[in-house]
């Protein structure tokens, strides 16, 4: 079997060091040491093209800062991303919005800040909107929008318009319950394209059983643990609930 | 660079819509809609003749027409220096959501300020005909002028947004230099006619903005030719800072995100 790798991390470090905001007083008269905070600490893993990688940990274990580094958000300090040139997009809600434009100029301002150019996003326009399904609110400001109406359109818009690599952070659960059911379907298929590779940072077992084909558990920065779902989320239930 | 241009190419679709965007926006509440683009500026015009002509009588000839192009070549630069300082932290959403090289938010917010400076820059040009003012052909090197204050502003602006990350109180410094910068530039005096000896020509040397306004005015409202070599040291002067910012925000843009 030919087996393409779509994502590559090798010894992945990186840290949050003296880069904190400063004022010119602090720095001229505060000559004290800063804490170094080492987010991720030497993980590595590869994926399949076509599969998905479930990551899972406690709170503040890295998995959000990992997977903006492998969105090209942040540059590692040690080690290596490789993505083998596939388009990357981390799915996060409603990016670059001007609140008091309309929704539709809004589909093109944050898909053309995706990387997509205008010709592609207008062919998907019409899908966009059938999608996001907020009648004619979407000639309107955003800033009209309820709260349920702008993810609604957000998630159609980063739904839509799908990359090689997706990056979910927390699966994302929007909408009334019918457009949540709606969303979930999406994104399960989405996520089931032979040719989609997906990361995905959830708290829920149960959705990373049901979705992953491999499982990586994180804690305080380091590679816990890297393998089947089944093992692996029945080793960390356990150790959380002790 | 070779990144920068590949980026440039990219995005800057992107940038223009974006720019237009926010033109948009600013303007979507408001009961007089462009028209506010048109007045402000007629009215800063307006504030600083009354000023200068009743209260410290001041003696440039065709003064309102003087003062204008000044005050549309300081608005530009002042905005992009302004702006560019807090151009990181006030993109936070955007900077931690998404990689975009950081040059572009520039480039965007540039061609907003571009586009009220174009407007502001018609009604200099309409105020010279209502005056009556001399002209003549020098009048076509505005062409050359115009975007030397582009690139001058843009390489400076570059460089400030690095600094603005990482400095909070960046702003505050920018602002008080800025207003120094301001009446040092002879935005309602001349430069040429009050100041005497070093002090003239270190102000015009050293101060890109006085250069520039003193260049502005020279070709428009006293029909004389340029001073050539000011303007080639002062381009070469900006794309050498253009260089030197894009180069500091390629190294570092991605670490911006842990700041901010």
């Amino acid at each position: 079997m030919n087996k393409n790798i779509a994502v590559k991390v090798e010894n992945l470090h990186i840290v949050y060091k003296a880069l904190e905001k400063t004022s010119i007083k602090k720095s001229l008269f505060k000559l004290t040491k800063k804490d170094v905070v080492e987010a991720v600490n030497g993980i590595s893993f590869e994926i399949e093209e076509g599969k998905i990688l479930g990551i899972i940990g406690k709170n503040g274990s890295g998995k959000s800062t990992m997977l903006r580094a492998i969105a090209g958000i942040f540059s590692p300090d040690k080690g290596a991303i490789n993505l083998y040139n596939n388009s990357v997009s981390l799915l996060s809600i409603g990016v670059g919005f001007n609140k008091k434009l309309t929704g539709y100029e809004n589909i093109y301002l944050s898909g053309m800040l995706l990387g997509f150019s205008e010709d592609e996003i207008k062919k998907k326009e019409k899908e966009i909107i059938d999608f996001a399904d907020i009648g004619d609110f979407i000639f309107k400001p955003v800033k009209t929008y309820s709260s349920g109406m702008y993810s609604k359109l957000a998630f159609a818009i980063t739904a839509i318009l799908e990359t090689d690599i997706m990056l979910i952070d927390e699966v994302l659960s929007v909408g009334d319950a019918q457009f949540k059911k709606k969303s979930y379907e999406k994104m399960k298929e989405l996520i089931s394209n032979d040719k989609r590779t997906v990361i995905i940072v959830s708290h829920n077992t149960s959705t990373l059983m049901e979705l992953c084909d491999e499982v990586l558990w994180m804690h305080n920065g380091k590679q816990k643990m890297l393998g089947k779902p089944k093992e692996v989320l029945a080793k960390y239930e356990e150790f959380m609930s002790k | 660079m070779k990144k920068f241009f590949f980026n440039l190419k990219k995005y800057y679709k992107y940038a223009i819509r974006s720019a237009k965007a926010e033109l948009k926006s600013e303007i979507s509440g408001s009961y007089l809609n462009w028209l506010w683009w048109v007045i402000e500026p007629l009215c800063f015009m307006l504030i600083y003749t009354f000023v200068f002509t009743v209260v410290f009588t001041a003696k440039e000839q065709y003064f309102p027409v003087f003062v204008f192009f000044g005050l549309t070549c300081w608005e530009f630069f002042n905005r992009m220096i302004k702006g560019s300082v807090t151009l990181i932290s006030s993109n936070r959403d955007l900077v931690s959501k998404v990689y975009i090289p950081k040059y572009i938010l520039l480039l965007s917010k540039s061609f907003t300020y571009f586009f009220k400076f174009l407007i502001s820059f018609a009604l200099a040009f309409i105020l010279l005909l209502f005056f009556k003012v001399p002209l003549s052909l020098n009048i076509l090197y505005v062409f050359i002028i115009i975007p030397l204050l582009y690139v001058v502003s843009f390489g400076i602006g570059l460089i400030l947004m690095h600094f603005g990350v990482y400095l909070d109180d960046l702003k505050n410094l920018t602002n008080i230099v800025l207003r120094a910068v301001f009446y040092l530039s002879g935005v309602f005096y001349n430069i040429n006619l009050r100041l005497k000896g070093a002090l003239k020509y270190f102000l015009l040397r050293v101060n890109p903005i006085a250069f520039i306004m003193s260049e502005m005015r020279k070709v428009t409202v006293y029909a004389k030719m340029p001073s050539f070599e000011g303007i080639l040291v002062w381009f070469a002067i900006g794309i050498i800072l253009c260089i030197i910012g894009i180069h500091i925000i390629n190294k570092n843009e991605n670490s911006y995100a842990k700041v901010i």
